[in-house]
């Protein structure tokens, strides 16, 4: 496609390569002879260019007992069955938690570059699946904690972490370290939070941690008792169970951090917060 | 002073040049070797052993003292490339060389927490027989395949092998390993088996100390990527894998660091050392 007046190459190749929509016009709807091949992939699988035999038409097609026709097509990139297992897992995790295709994509691209470097072969592939999708969420800069891959994969966290580390290691490549903003919007819809009190959370979180009140406390404990003091300071409040629920820390972990940011609660609100509870009369556990 | 006469044949030009490089070297590990006299009483007779056999060196110490001027020796001391492997011994010469102001080197000197060695005793052993006969000895042969030995002096562990190979665990430091693995073997001795004490080695060290001053993980994790790995997801403290003498350090943001994966005590002095200077400038307010 080019543009008639100053010639610019809009885009080239624009034969569509996704899969083949259906044809209804037809009564039977199984040979569709205008139609050829399934989506093709070239990025992740090795070029995909293999064709398969069909089903036979006539009735000289090999049909013993009346059943089996020509055998089923023979097994396709068996080079690469494993990575097509691999990222047939990947989109179903992703998809259990909603994550958006571009870091679909980039989990697949991340999967690859470790199969093929084969530094990493003897672990589990979903295990090094599990950790590719958690790198990809950070480079996407929407980090996910590892507790939330872990509730959509059956690897535990133990390994996920192990394997995120040795990925790290045979990519070269680091990623940002997590920050208290990342979870706010995450945790604060979850817990159906408005907007006032997300915006209050992420305000009181990024301060103590300016502070330096919270120091050594995981970002994730320090943004669950933000949000907990929060929405304890509005009309809506939630419990360090409910809190700790979403977010995946222990009630307790919330309380220790929160008694760490309690004594300076009036310096960490921002200035236009409207307390349905004053700041005085803030639980103090 | 007895030595004052050499001094004549010592000061031609074309000596000093080694002489410097020898008094440079000497001056690092006249440091290392107070860190090695505060560290372990024990090793005092080691020390007096070495004065006795390294006399003329004192002579490069006294004709440097005055063409050597005192920054020459600061500037080199804290760089890792002088190799502490060759210890010239110095004696009472000490004082009259240039002393190495505080700034220069930490006066902090990590304590040795636990030392693994391994040991072979030569011999096939009857594990049950062990387990059996011997006090304070477990054995559970479908959960872990060896005997599970602990003395109280040298407050240790050993794992007992049937192939005789032994793995004592616990001592504070290098002779109290040695001591511990000799009691063991002296109790399968005396059980009946022909015990000796074979290849003993040092498998591994782990010092700690405390900076006592609270440190910046993020920027440290930033700056040194390539060696930091810092994840409060998965461990508070920060992991530092340094290169040149290959350690593990532990550093955490109370000031507390760990050290880990020494062959020699030296290699965990090193470390720190060289640790210390790049802690400093993460120090926090």
């Amino acid at each position: 496609m080019i543009c008639p007046e100053c010639g610019l190459v809009v885009g080239d190749r624009v034969i569509d390569v996704g899969s083949e929509w259906r044809t209804f016009s037809n009564d039977k709807a199984t040979k569709d002879p205008s139609r050829v091949g399934d989506s093709q992939n070239p990025l992740l699988s090795d070029g995909d260019l293999t064709t398969m035999i069909g089903k036979g038409t006539g009735a000289a097609s090999f049909d013993e007992f009346g059943n089996s026709k020509y055998q089923n097509r023979r097994t396709m990139s068996s080079s690469d069955r494993a990575m097509m297992n691999a990222f047939k897992e990947i989109t179903t995790m992703a998809d259990r938690i909603n994550l958006p295709r571009n870091i679909v994509d980039r989990t697949n691209n991340l999967f690859k570059q470790v199969y093929e470097q084969k530094s990493l072969k003897g672990r589990a592939n979903d295990a090094i699946a599990s950790a590719c999708l958690y790198i990809a969420c950070r480079q996407e800069g929407v980090p996910r904690t590892f507790k939330e891959i872990c509730a959509v994969s059956r690897i535990s966290k133990k390994e996920i972490g192990r394997c995120f580390k040795l990925i790290l290691k045979a990519l070269e490549t680091s990623v940002d370290l997590i920050t208290t903003g990342d979870f706010m919007s995450r945790f604060c819809s979850n817990l159906g939070l408005p907007k006032q009190v997300q915006m209050a959370a992420t305000h009181i979180a990024r301060k103590a941690v300016e502070l330096d009140l919270v120091p050594g406390r995981s970002p994730i404990s320090v943004a669950a008792a933000a949000i907990y003091m929060a929405s304890q300071a509005s009309a809506e409040k939630r419990t360090q169970k409910e809190i700790g629920d979403i977010a995946g820390v222990a009630d307790v972990t919330i309380r220790q951090s929160y008694r760490l940011i309690y004594p300076r609660a009036p310096d960490l609100f921002p200035a236009d917060f409207k307390f349905d509870t004053p700041v005085d009369k803030l639980p103090q556990l | 002073m007895p030595y004052d006469s050499y001094l004549h044949i010592f000061l031609p030009d074309e000596l000093n040049q080694e002489n410097t490089e020898q008094t440079l070297t000497e001056g690092k590990q006249g440091v290392e070797r107070n860190h090695e006299i505060q560290g372990d009483p024990s090793r005092l007779q080691s020390v007096s052993e070495k004065n006795s056999n390294g006399i003329c060196t004192d002579n490069f110490n006294l004709s440097n003292s005055g063409s050597n001027p005192l920054p020459t020796e600061n500037s080199t001391l804290p760089s890792p490339e002088n190799s502490s492997s060759s210890f010239f011994p110095l004696t009472s010469m000490t004082p009259l060389m240039p002393v190495t102001p505080v700034s220069e080197s930490s006066g902090i000197v990590p304590q040795l927490q636990n030392i693994v060695s391994t040991v072979n005793l030569a011999c096939k052993l009857d594990l049950k027989k062990i387990a059996l006969h011997a006090k304070n000895a477990e054995y559970n042969p479908k959960r872990f395949a060896a005997v599970i030995m602990r003395i109280r002096e040298p407050r240790t562990t050993a794992l007992i092998f049937s192939s005789g190979k032994m793995v004592c665990t616990g001592a504070k430091s290098e002779e109290l390993s040695r001591l511990a693995a000799r009691k063991f073997a002296r109790v399968v001795q005396k059980l009946g088996f022909p015990a000796r004490f074979l290849d003993f080695k040092i498998q591994n060290m782990v010092g700690s100390c405390d900076v006592r001053f609270p440190i910046r993980l993020e920027s440290l994790v930033l700056t040194h990527q390539q060696f930091s790995s810092y994840e409060p997801e998965l461990f508070p403290g920060l992991i530092y894998r340094m290169v040149k003498p290959r350690i593990v350090l532990l550093i955490f943001v109370s000031g507390k660091v760990v050290l880990t994966g020494a062959k020699e005590r030296s290699e965990i002095y090193e470390a720190f050392e060289n640790i210390y200077p790049i802690l400093k400038s993460f120090k926090k307010a």
